[in-house]
Protein backbone atom coordinates (compact mmCIF):
# COMPACT_ATOMS: atom_id res chain seq x y z
CA UNK A 1 0.00 0.00 0.00
CA UNK A 2 1.68 3.19 -1.17
CA UNK A 3 1.30 6.51 0.92
CA UNK A 4 2.32 9.76 -0.33
CA UNK A 5 4.61 11.73 1.96
CA UNK A 6 4.14 15.24 1.66
CA UNK A 7 7.41 16.75 2.86
CA UNK A 8 10.03 14.21 0.96
CA UNK A 9 7.61 14.80 -1.97
CA UNK A 10 7.35 10.88 -2.91
CA UNK A 11 5.00 8.07 -2.26
CA UNK A 12 6.41 5.00 -0.61
CA UNK A 13 5.15 1.52 0.84
CA UNK A 14 3.44 1.93 4.09
CA UNK A 15 4.74 -1.83 5.14
CA UNK A 16 7.49 -1.11 4.53
CA UNK A 17 8.01 1.94 6.51
CA UNK A 18 6.19 0.67 9.27
CA UNK A 19 8.45 -2.25 8.73
CA UNK A 20 11.59 -0.96 8.45
CA UNK A 21 10.54 1.37 11.77
CA UNK A 22 9.91 -1.94 13.65
CA UNK A 23 13.11 -4.06 12.62
CA UNK A 24 14.76 -0.94 14.32
CA UNK A 25 12.64 -0.02 16.87
CA UNK A 26 12.88 -4.16 18.15
CA UNK A 27 17.07 -3.42 18.35
CA UNK A 28 16.56 0.05 19.84
CA UNK A 29 14.44 -1.72 22.79
CA UNK A 30 17.35 -4.99 22.63
CA UNK A 31 20.29 -2.52 23.17
CA UNK A 32 18.80 0.52 24.89
CA UNK A 33 19.19 2.69 21.96
CA UNK A 34 17.37 4.98 19.89
CA UNK A 35 18.51 3.38 16.57
CA UNK A 36 18.66 6.23 14.23
CA UNK A 37 21.86 5.93 13.34
CA UNK A 38 20.15 2.64 11.76
CA UNK A 39 17.57 4.06 10.51
CA UNK A 40 18.69 6.95 8.89
CA UNK A 41 21.00 5.69 6.41
CA UNK A 42 17.99 3.24 5.63
CA UNK A 43 16.18 5.87 4.71
CA UNK A 44 18.31 7.63 2.24
CA UNK A 45 19.39 4.44 0.62
CA UNK A 46 15.51 3.83 0.08
CA UNK A 47 15.29 7.51 -1.76
CA UNK A 48 14.30 9.83 0.88
CA UNK A 49 16.54 12.86 0.26
CA UNK A 50 18.89 13.48 3.14
CA UNK A 51 17.56 16.44 4.75
CA UNK A 52 14.32 14.68 5.00
CA UNK A 53 15.59 11.61 6.12
CA UNK A 54 17.87 12.93 9.16
CA UNK A 55 14.86 15.23 10.63
CA UNK A 56 12.03 12.75 10.17
CA UNK A 57 13.94 9.95 12.43
CA UNK A 58 14.29 12.75 14.85
CA UNK A 59 10.85 12.59 15.28
CA UNK A 60 10.77 8.60 15.33
CA UNK A 61 13.52 8.50 18.24
CA UNK A 62 11.76 10.88 20.60
CA UNK A 63 8.84 8.48 19.93
CA UNK A 64 11.05 5.20 21.07
CA UNK A 65 12.92 6.92 23.77
CA UNK A 66 9.81 8.12 25.41
CA UNK A 67 8.35 4.62 26.23
CA UNK A 68 11.18 3.70 27.36
CA UNK A 69 12.25 6.58 29.66
CA UNK A 70 8.49 6.39 30.99
CA UNK A 71 9.52 2.59 32.05
CA UNK A 72 12.88 3.63 33.56
CA UNK A 73 10.94 6.84 35.16
CA UNK A 74 8.63 4.60 36.84
CA UNK A 75 11.10 2.11 38.13
CA UNK A 76 12.89 5.28 39.62
CA UNK A 77 16.02 4.49 36.79
CA UNK A 78 16.53 8.10 36.21
CA UNK A 79 18.89 10.55 37.91
CA UNK A 80 17.06 14.07 37.13
CA UNK A 81 19.62 16.23 38.30
CA UNK A 82 22.35 15.02 36.41
CA UNK A 83 19.53 14.53 33.34
CA UNK A 84 19.17 18.50 33.57
CA UNK A 85 22.72 19.24 33.43
CA UNK A 86 22.67 16.89 30.08
CA UNK A 87 19.96 17.96 28.26
CA UNK A 88 20.97 21.64 29.11
CA UNK A 89 23.73 21.55 27.72
CA UNK A 90 22.75 19.33 24.72
CA UNK A 91 20.16 21.92 23.68
CA UNK A 92 23.00 24.47 22.87
CA UNK A 93 24.44 21.85 21.22
CA UNK A 94 21.57 20.96 19.42
CA UNK A 95 21.53 24.55 18.26
CA UNK A 96 24.93 24.48 17.13
CA UNK A 97 24.08 21.48 15.05
CA UNK A 98 21.26 22.39 13.44
CA UNK A 99 22.69 25.58 12.38
CA UNK A 100 26.21 23.74 10.95
CA UNK A 101 23.98 21.05 9.10
CA UNK A 102 21.89 24.01 7.25
CA UNK A 103 25.34 25.77 6.45
CA UNK A 104 26.64 22.31 4.93
CA UNK A 105 23.63 21.77 3.14
CA UNK A 106 24.18 24.82 1.34
CA UNK A 107 27.93 24.01 0.65
CA UNK A 108 27.28 20.65 -0.70
CA UNK A 109 29.22 18.97 2.22
CA UNK A 110 26.53 17.98 3.89
CA UNK A 111 26.78 14.13 2.68
CA UNK A 112 30.79 14.13 3.38
CA UNK A 113 30.21 14.98 6.62
CA UNK A 114 27.31 12.68 7.51
CA UNK A 115 29.52 9.97 6.22
CA UNK A 116 32.67 10.57 7.78
CA UNK A 117 30.94 11.93 11.06
CA UNK A 118 29.17 8.10 11.08
CA UNK A 119 32.13 6.53 10.58
CA UNK A 120 34.54 8.09 13.03
CA UNK A 121 31.88 8.03 16.23
CA UNK A 122 30.83 4.29 14.67
CA UNK A 123 34.11 3.01 14.20
CA UNK A 124 35.41 4.46 17.66
CA UNK A 125 32.60 3.80 19.96
CA UNK A 126 32.06 0.36 17.74
CA UNK A 127 35.38 -0.79 18.71
CA UNK A 128 35.71 0.10 22.16
CA UNK A 129 32.68 -1.30 23.22
CA UNK A 130 33.84 -4.72 21.61
CA UNK A 131 36.68 -4.57 22.64
CA UNK A 132 35.33 -4.07 26.51
CA UNK A 133 32.42 -6.85 26.02
CA UNK A 134 35.10 -9.45 24.81
CA UNK A 135 37.25 -9.03 27.58
CA UNK A 136 34.42 -9.06 29.91
CA UNK A 137 33.17 -12.23 28.06
CA UNK A 138 36.59 -13.75 28.38
CA UNK A 139 36.72 -13.10 32.46
CA UNK A 140 33.46 -14.39 32.85
CA UNK A 141 34.57 -17.80 31.64
CA UNK A 142 37.44 -17.67 33.52
CA UNK A 143 35.56 -17.41 36.02
CA UNK A 144 36.64 -14.17 37.46
CA UNK A 145 32.71 -12.88 39.21
CA UNK A 146 32.15 -9.58 37.21
CA UNK A 147 31.37 -6.68 38.78
CA UNK A 148 28.15 -5.48 38.71
CA UNK A 149 29.48 -1.85 39.37
CA UNK A 150 32.52 0.05 37.71
CA UNK A 151 34.89 0.42 40.53
CA UNK A 152 34.79 3.85 42.16
CA UNK A 153 38.23 4.52 40.60
CA UNK A 154 38.89 8.27 40.13
CA UNK A 155 40.47 9.22 36.79
CA UNK A 156 41.27 13.04 35.79
CA UNK A 157 37.99 14.40 35.06
CA UNK A 158 37.15 13.53 38.98
CA UNK A 159 39.83 16.40 40.06
CA UNK A 160 38.08 19.02 37.71
CA UNK A 161 36.66 22.11 39.87
CA UNK A 162 32.80 23.29 40.44
CA UNK A 163 31.82 19.50 41.92
CA UNK A 164 28.48 18.74 42.61
CA UNK A 165 26.45 16.42 44.39
CA UNK A 166 24.54 14.10 42.44
CA UNK A 167 22.51 11.81 44.69
CA UNK A 168 20.76 9.33 42.83
CA UNK A 169 24.36 8.39 41.34
CA UNK A 170 26.18 8.67 44.16
CA UNK A 171 28.35 10.81 42.65
CA UNK A 172 30.53 13.87 43.39
CA UNK A 173 31.98 15.42 40.60
CA UNK A 174 32.85 18.87 38.74
CA UNK A 175 30.14 20.16 35.86
CA UNK A 176 32.15 20.85 33.52
CA UNK A 177 32.73 17.80 32.36
CA UNK A 178 28.99 16.79 32.36
CA UNK A 179 28.45 19.86 30.01
CA UNK A 180 31.18 18.85 27.67
CA UNK A 181 29.47 15.66 27.36
CA UNK A 182 26.20 17.13 26.75
CA UNK A 183 27.40 20.17 24.24
CA UNK A 184 28.85 17.24 22.31
CA UNK A 185 25.94 14.50 21.77
CA UNK A 186 23.76 17.92 20.99
CA UNK A 187 25.98 18.78 18.59
CA UNK A 188 26.60 16.14 16.68
CA UNK A 189 23.07 14.06 17.39
CA UNK A 190 21.69 17.23 15.57
CA UNK A 191 23.95 16.84 12.89
CA UNK A 192 23.95 13.56 12.16
CA UNK A 193 19.95 12.54 12.97
CA UNK A 194 20.77 10.31 15.20
CA UNK A 195 19.89 10.66 19.82
CA UNK A 196 23.25 10.09 20.54
CA UNK A 197 22.43 7.15 22.81
CA UNK A 198 25.03 4.88 22.06
CA UNK A 199 27.62 7.54 22.29
CA UNK A 200 26.63 9.08 26.02
CA UNK A 201 25.67 5.73 27.40
CA UNK A 202 29.68 4.60 27.73
CA UNK A 203 30.32 7.95 27.89
CA UNK A 204 28.66 8.14 31.12
CA UNK A 205 30.10 4.69 32.46
CA UNK A 206 33.65 5.08 30.69
CA UNK A 207 34.22 8.53 31.69
CA UNK A 208 31.56 9.98 34.72
CA UNK A 209 31.49 6.28 36.17
CA UNK A 210 27.46 6.84 36.98
CA UNK A 211 25.93 3.39 38.25
CA UNK A 212 24.67 0.93 35.75
CA UNK A 213 21.32 1.19 37.00
CA UNK A 214 20.90 4.77 35.95
CA UNK A 215 22.52 5.24 32.88
CA UNK A 216 20.17 3.65 30.78
CA UNK A 217 17.59 5.66 32.39
CA UNK A 218 19.04 8.98 31.94
CA UNK A 219 20.38 8.35 28.78
CA UNK A 220 16.81 7.58 27.59
CA UNK A 221 15.36 11.05 29.03
CA UNK A 222 18.50 13.31 27.83
CA UNK A 223 17.62 11.45 24.73
CA UNK A 224 14.09 12.54 23.98
CA UNK A 225 14.54 16.29 25.60
CA UNK A 226 17.64 16.60 22.92
CA UNK A 227 15.88 14.54 20.09
CA UNK A 228 12.44 17.32 21.00
CA UNK A 229 14.50 20.23 20.24
CA UNK A 230 16.27 19.03 17.46
CA UNK A 231 12.99 17.48 15.88
CA UNK A 232 11.69 21.83 16.22
CA UNK A 233 14.84 23.14 15.13
CA UNK A 234 14.52 20.76 12.06
CA UNK A 235 11.02 21.80 11.17
CA UNK A 236 11.91 25.87 11.66
CA UNK A 237 15.38 26.04 10.15
CA UNK A 238 14.95 23.85 7.42
CA UNK A 239 11.07 22.66 6.87
CA UNK A 240 12.15 19.26 6.54
CA UNK A 241 10.17 16.81 8.66
CA UNK A 242 7.78 14.60 7.23
CA UNK A 243 5.34 13.91 10.23
CA UNK A 244 4.09 11.00 8.05
CA UNK A 245 7.19 9.64 7.46
CA UNK A 246 7.80 10.14 11.23
CA UNK A 247 4.33 8.56 12.07
CA UNK A 248 4.73 5.56 10.31
CA UNK A 249 8.48 4.91 11.49
CA UNK A 250 6.72 5.91 15.36
CA UNK A 251 4.19 3.07 15.01
CA UNK A 252 7.12 0.28 13.93
CA UNK A 253 9.68 1.51 16.15
CA UNK A 254 7.05 1.57 19.90
CA UNK A 255 6.02 -1.85 18.99
CA UNK A 256 9.11 -3.29 17.63
CA UNK A 257 10.77 -1.90 21.01
CA UNK A 258 8.42 -3.73 23.53
CA UNK A 259 9.52 -7.19 21.44
CA UNK A 260 12.81 -5.93 21.54
CA UNK A 261 13.15 -5.00 25.31
CA UNK A 262 11.65 -8.01 26.12
CA UNK A 263 13.61 -10.15 24.31
CA UNK A 264 16.88 -8.35 25.43
CA UNK A 265 15.88 -10.28 28.89
CA UNK A 266 17.24 -13.75 27.70
CA UNK A 267 20.46 -12.51 27.00
CA UNK A 268 23.18 -11.55 29.03
CA UNK A 269 24.69 -7.87 29.39
CA UNK A 270 28.56 -8.27 27.86
CA UNK A 271 26.59 -10.78 25.12
CA UNK A 272 23.83 -7.60 24.04
CA UNK A 273 27.13 -4.88 24.46
CA UNK A 274 29.07 -7.35 22.00
CA UNK A 275 26.07 -7.44 19.38
CA UNK A 276 25.47 -3.80 19.60
CA UNK A 277 28.89 -3.18 19.06
CA UNK A 278 29.26 -5.45 15.64
CA UNK A 279 26.25 -3.50 14.31
CA UNK A 280 27.20 -0.23 15.27
CA UNK A 281 31.07 -1.59 13.61
CA UNK A 282 29.05 -3.08 10.16
CA UNK A 283 27.41 0.35 10.10
CA UNK A 284 30.55 2.21 10.20
CA UNK A 285 32.01 -0.14 7.77
CA UNK A 286 29.61 0.24 5.50
CA UNK A 287 30.49 3.98 5.71
CA UNK A 288 33.94 3.90 5.05
CA UNK A 289 33.54 1.74 1.82
CA UNK A 290 31.47 4.63 0.31
CA UNK A 291 34.04 6.82 1.18
CA UNK A 292 36.91 4.59 -0.22
CA UNK A 293 35.45 2.61 -3.07
CA UNK A 294 35.28 4.14 -6.35
CA UNK A 295 31.53 5.70 -6.67
CA UNK A 296 29.73 3.60 -9.54
CA UNK A 297 29.03 7.80 -11.00
CA UNK A 298 31.34 10.42 -10.45
CA UNK A 299 28.39 12.75 -10.57
CA UNK A 300 25.19 13.55 -8.49
CA UNK A 301 22.92 15.69 -8.30
CA UNK A 302 20.45 17.75 -5.50
CA UNK A 303 17.66 20.03 -5.36
CA UNK A 304 19.67 23.66 -4.03
CA UNK A 305 18.57 24.84 -0.51
CA UNK A 306 15.73 27.08 -0.46
CA UNK A 307 15.27 25.42 -4.51
CA UNK A 308 11.38 25.37 -5.64
CA UNK A 309 10.88 28.78 -7.76
CA UNK B 1 1.06 55.16 -31.65
CA UNK B 2 -0.76 52.17 -30.78
CA UNK B 3 -3.89 52.54 -32.24
CA UNK B 4 -1.88 53.25 -35.41
CA UNK B 5 -0.46 49.93 -35.14
CA UNK B 6 -3.72 48.43 -34.93
CA UNK B 7 -4.95 49.91 -37.55
CA UNK B 8 -2.31 48.98 -40.16
CA UNK B 9 -2.50 45.37 -38.40
CA UNK B 10 -6.71 44.76 -39.44
CA UNK B 11 -6.62 44.60 -42.89
CA UNK B 12 -3.50 42.40 -42.39
CA UNK B 13 -5.30 40.28 -40.77
CA UNK B 14 -8.20 40.27 -42.89
CA UNK B 15 -6.09 39.76 -46.03
CA UNK B 16 -4.83 36.49 -44.51
CA UNK B 17 -7.99 35.23 -43.55
CA UNK B 18 -9.39 35.77 -47.43
CA UNK B 19 -6.14 33.60 -48.61
CA UNK B 20 -6.94 30.34 -49.96
CA UNK B 21 -3.47 29.18 -49.18
CA UNK B 22 -2.92 26.31 -46.39
CA UNK B 23 -3.53 27.42 -43.11
CA UNK B 24 -3.79 24.65 -40.31
CA UNK B 25 -5.10 25.11 -36.70
CA UNK B 26 -3.98 23.16 -34.18
CA UNK B 27 -6.34 22.03 -31.36
CA UNK B 28 -5.07 20.36 -28.42
CA UNK B 29 -5.79 19.28 -24.75
CA UNK B 30 -4.81 17.47 -21.89
CA UNK B 31 -6.82 14.81 -20.13
CA UNK B 32 -6.65 16.52 -16.78
CA UNK B 33 -6.16 20.17 -16.18
CA UNK B 34 -6.03 19.68 -12.31
CA UNK B 35 -3.55 16.32 -11.21
CA UNK B 36 -4.57 16.03 -7.14
CA UNK B 37 -1.86 14.35 -4.73
CA UNK B 38 -3.94 12.37 -1.85
CA UNK B 39 -2.36 10.32 0.27
CA UNK B 40 -2.80 7.23 -2.13
CA UNK B 41 -0.77 9.29 -4.90
CA UNK B 42 1.42 7.16 -6.74
CA UNK B 43 1.94 9.23 -10.27
CA UNK B 44 -0.41 9.77 -12.52
CA UNK B 45 -0.65 8.63 -16.25
CA UNK B 46 -1.96 11.94 -18.32
CA UNK B 47 -3.09 11.60 -22.13
CA UNK B 48 -2.15 14.52 -24.44
CA UNK B 49 -4.53 14.59 -27.74
CA UNK B 50 -5.57 17.27 -30.79
CA UNK B 51 -6.55 17.18 -34.42
CA UNK B 52 -5.24 19.03 -37.26
CA UNK B 53 -7.74 21.17 -38.81
CA UNK B 54 -8.60 23.84 -41.43
CA UNK B 55 -8.18 27.50 -39.88
CA UNK B 56 -11.49 28.82 -38.56
CA UNK B 57 -12.95 30.51 -42.07
CA UNK B 58 -10.95 29.24 -44.49
CA UNK B 59 -12.00 27.91 -47.28
CA UNK B 60 -10.50 24.57 -47.53
CA UNK B 61 -11.92 21.62 -46.19
CA UNK B 62 -9.41 19.42 -44.64
CA UNK B 63 -5.92 20.10 -44.28
CA UNK B 64 -3.21 17.79 -46.23
CA UNK B 65 -0.17 15.82 -44.57
CA UNK B 66 2.02 14.78 -43.25
CA UNK B 67 2.16 16.24 -40.09
CA UNK B 68 4.36 15.74 -37.38
CA UNK B 69 4.11 16.36 -33.85
CA UNK B 70 6.25 17.22 -30.84
CA UNK B 71 4.87 17.28 -27.86
CA UNK B 72 7.52 18.89 -24.48
CA UNK B 73 6.07 18.99 -21.16
CA UNK B 74 8.20 21.03 -18.36
CA UNK B 75 7.70 20.93 -14.80
CA UNK B 76 7.93 23.23 -12.04
CA UNK B 77 11.54 25.01 -12.28
CA UNK B 78 13.69 24.76 -9.01
CA UNK B 79 17.83 25.76 -8.32
CA UNK B 80 19.35 22.16 -8.96
CA UNK B 81 23.39 21.49 -8.43
CA UNK B 82 25.31 18.85 -10.18
CA UNK B 83 28.68 17.70 -7.95
CA UNK B 84 31.47 16.00 -9.26
CA UNK B 85 33.77 13.73 -6.56
CA UNK B 86 36.87 13.59 -7.10
CA UNK B 87 39.60 11.14 -4.91
CA UNK B 88 41.26 13.08 -2.64
CA UNK B 89 43.91 11.39 -0.72
CA UNK B 90 41.77 8.10 -0.95
CA UNK B 91 38.83 9.67 -0.20
CA UNK B 92 36.32 10.67 -2.76
CA UNK B 93 34.38 13.51 -2.08
CA UNK B 94 32.24 16.00 -3.67
CA UNK B 95 34.70 18.74 -4.89
CA UNK B 96 33.26 20.42 -7.44
CA UNK B 97 29.62 21.89 -8.08
CA UNK B 98 28.20 23.94 -10.63
CA UNK B 99 24.44 25.50 -9.83
CA UNK B 100 21.70 25.45 -12.69
CA UNK B 101 19.76 27.81 -11.70
CA UNK B 102 15.46 27.54 -12.93
CA UNK B 103 16.32 23.97 -13.91
CA UNK B 104 13.50 22.01 -14.91
CA UNK B 105 12.24 19.29 -12.15
CA UNK B 106 10.74 17.15 -14.96
CA UNK B 107 10.91 17.94 -18.87
CA UNK B 108 9.90 15.02 -21.38
CA UNK B 109 9.64 15.09 -25.24
CA UNK B 110 7.36 13.08 -27.00
CA UNK B 111 7.17 12.74 -30.95
CA UNK B 112 5.19 10.53 -33.48
CA UNK B 113 9.00 10.16 -35.05
CA UNK B 114 12.56 10.48 -35.08
CA UNK B 115 13.19 14.32 -34.29
CA UNK B 116 16.21 13.97 -37.10
CA UNK B 117 13.58 13.43 -39.62
CA UNK B 118 10.52 15.92 -38.17
CA UNK B 119 13.05 19.23 -38.99
CA UNK B 120 16.67 20.12 -38.71
CA UNK B 121 19.18 20.66 -35.85
CA UNK B 122 18.86 24.67 -35.52
CA UNK B 123 15.16 24.43 -35.53
CA UNK B 124 15.18 22.10 -32.85
CA UNK B 125 18.14 23.76 -31.06
CA UNK B 126 15.80 27.54 -31.44
CA UNK B 127 12.86 26.26 -29.88
CA UNK B 128 14.92 24.57 -26.98
CA UNK B 129 13.66 21.22 -27.56
CA UNK B 130 16.46 19.07 -27.23
CA UNK B 131 17.67 18.01 -23.54
CA UNK B 132 20.73 19.29 -23.01
CA UNK B 133 19.23 22.76 -23.91
CA UNK B 134 17.62 22.94 -20.47
CA UNK B 135 20.92 23.13 -18.57
CA UNK B 136 21.33 26.73 -19.13
CA UNK B 137 25.37 27.45 -19.56
CA UNK B 138 25.76 31.19 -19.68
CA UNK B 139 27.10 30.62 -16.14
CA UNK B 140 30.38 33.32 -16.57
CA UNK B 141 33.86 32.72 -17.47
CA UNK B 142 33.25 29.32 -16.41
CA UNK B 143 31.14 28.27 -19.39
CA UNK B 144 33.06 25.25 -20.28
CA UNK B 145 32.66 23.46 -17.10
CA UNK B 146 29.01 24.34 -16.85
CA UNK B 147 28.49 22.72 -20.67
CA UNK B 148 29.97 19.92 -18.68
CA UNK B 149 28.12 19.60 -15.85
CA UNK B 150 24.90 20.61 -17.38
CA UNK B 151 25.53 17.70 -20.04
CA UNK B 152 26.10 15.35 -16.74
CA UNK B 153 23.13 16.63 -14.99
CA UNK B 154 20.61 15.68 -17.84
CA UNK B 155 21.94 12.26 -17.78
CA UNK B 156 21.46 11.71 -14.29
CA UNK B 157 17.79 13.34 -14.73
CA UNK B 158 17.37 10.80 -17.70
CA UNK B 159 18.47 7.91 -15.29
CA UNK B 160 16.01 9.17 -12.45
CA UNK B 161 13.35 9.17 -15.11
CA UNK B 162 12.27 13.06 -14.60
CA UNK B 163 14.01 13.69 -18.28
CA UNK B 164 12.89 11.60 -21.14
CA UNK B 165 12.74 11.94 -25.17
CA UNK B 166 10.27 9.19 -26.97
CA UNK B 167 10.35 9.03 -30.43
CA UNK B 168 7.47 7.17 -30.41
CA UNK B 169 5.63 8.68 -27.98
CA UNK B 170 2.94 10.15 -30.22
CA UNK B 171 1.03 8.14 -32.48
CA UNK B 172 -1.26 9.37 -34.84
CA UNK B 173 -5.01 7.79 -34.93
CA UNK B 174 -5.80 9.27 -38.56
CA UNK B 175 -4.23 11.24 -40.82
CA UNK B 176 -4.71 14.48 -38.11
CA UNK B 177 -5.76 13.52 -34.69
CA UNK B 178 -2.89 12.18 -32.48
CA UNK B 179 -2.75 10.85 -28.97
CA UNK B 180 0.18 11.02 -26.61
CA UNK B 181 0.92 9.61 -23.03
CA UNK B 182 3.03 10.08 -20.20
CA UNK B 183 3.16 8.89 -16.85
CA UNK B 184 4.10 11.10 -14.32
CA UNK B 185 6.02 9.32 -11.12
CA UNK B 186 5.31 9.47 -7.50
CA UNK B 187 8.33 11.95 -6.64
CA UNK B 188 6.94 14.40 -9.47
CA UNK B 189 7.42 18.19 -7.82
CA UNK B 190 3.96 19.56 -7.40
CA UNK B 191 3.59 23.11 -9.52
CA UNK B 192 2.51 24.19 -12.94
CA UNK B 193 3.36 22.34 -15.46
CA UNK B 194 3.43 23.44 -19.41
CA UNK B 195 3.21 20.58 -22.09
CA UNK B 196 4.04 22.77 -25.15
CA UNK B 197 2.72 20.83 -28.91
CA UNK B 198 4.89 21.94 -31.82
CA UNK B 199 3.39 21.28 -35.39
CA UNK B 200 5.34 20.53 -38.20
CA UNK B 201 4.83 20.15 -42.19
CA UNK B 202 7.90 19.63 -44.22
CA UNK B 203 10.10 20.29 -41.60
CA UNK B 204 8.91 23.84 -40.84
CA UNK B 205 6.77 24.43 -37.67
CA UNK B 206 3.23 25.90 -38.31
CA UNK B 207 1.39 25.77 -35.59
CA UNK B 208 2.12 25.69 -31.51
CA UNK B 209 0.37 25.17 -28.56
CA UNK B 210 0.69 25.48 -25.15
CA UNK B 211 -1.67 23.89 -22.47
CA UNK B 212 -1.26 24.01 -18.84
CA UNK B 213 -1.73 21.62 -16.17
CA UNK B 214 -1.28 21.65 -13.02
CA UNK B 215 -0.15 18.76 -9.77
CA UNK B 216 -1.02 19.96 -6.20
CA UNK B 217 -1.36 18.31 -3.26
CA UNK B 218 -4.83 18.36 -2.02
CA UNK B 219 -6.38 17.73 1.26
CA UNK B 220 -4.60 16.73 4.39
CA UNK B 221 -0.98 16.88 2.04
CA UNK B 222 -1.91 20.49 1.33
CA UNK B 223 -2.36 21.03 4.99
CA UNK B 224 0.84 19.25 6.54
CA UNK B 225 2.54 20.79 3.03
CA UNK B 226 1.42 24.36 3.75
CA UNK B 227 1.51 24.03 7.91
CA UNK B 228 5.33 22.95 7.53
CA UNK B 229 5.91 26.04 5.28
CA UNK B 230 4.08 28.84 6.97
CA UNK B 231 3.73 27.64 10.80
CA UNK B 232 6.88 25.57 11.20
CA UNK B 233 7.50 26.05 14.81
CA UNK B 234 4.01 24.91 15.16
CA UNK B 235 4.29 22.19 12.62
CA UNK B 236 7.51 21.32 15.29
CA UNK B 237 5.70 21.50 18.33
CA UNK B 238 2.91 18.76 17.34
CA UNK B 239 5.08 16.44 15.13
CA UNK B 240 7.35 16.33 18.98
CA UNK B 241 3.36 15.77 20.58
CA UNK B 242 2.77 12.92 18.13
CA UNK B 243 5.96 11.52 19.07
CA UNK B 244 5.91 11.81 22.84
CA UNK B 245 2.13 10.87 22.97
CA UNK B 246 2.85 7.82 20.32
CA UNK B 247 5.96 6.84 22.70
CA UNK B 248 3.45 6.97 25.85
CA UNK B 249 0.70 4.98 23.80
CA UNK B 250 2.83 2.33 23.14
CA UNK B 251 4.75 2.24 26.47
CA UNK B 252 0.88 1.83 28.00
CA UNK B 253 -0.30 -0.73 25.66
CA UNK B 254 2.19 -3.46 25.99
CA UNK B 255 2.82 -2.67 29.20
CA UNK B 256 1.55 -5.62 32.03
Amino acid sequence: MQIYLPIAELSMNLFFLVGIGGAVGFLSGLFGVGGGFLLTPLLIFSGVPAPVAVASVTGQVVAASTSGALSYYRRGGIDLHLAMYLVLSGVLGAFGGVATFSALNVAGHLDLVISVGFLVLLGFVGTLMLVEAIRAMLKRRAGVVVREKLPNQHNWIHGLPMRIRFKRSRLYISVLPVIGIGLCIGFVGSLLGIGGGFILVPALVYLLRVPGNVVIGTSLLQVVAMMAVTLVLHAVTNQSVDILLAFCLMVGGTVGAQFGASAGKYLRGEQLRAMLAVLVLAVAIRFGLTLVLPPADLYSMAVAAGGLR
Amino acid sequence: MRRLRQLLLLPLLLLFAVLPAQAERLVSTVSRSEVAITSSFSGEVLTFFGNIEPEAGAAQRFVEGPFHVIITITGPLQDRVARRMTNNLGIWINTEQVLFERFPSYYHVLSDTRLTEITDPVTLAELDIPLPAQADVSAGEQWWNAYAFGNELVRLMVKEGLFGLNEQGVVFRSETFYLAQIELPSDVVPGTFLARTYLFKHGELIAERADRFSVRKIGFERFLGLAAEQQPLLYGLAAVLLALFTGWLGGVVFRR
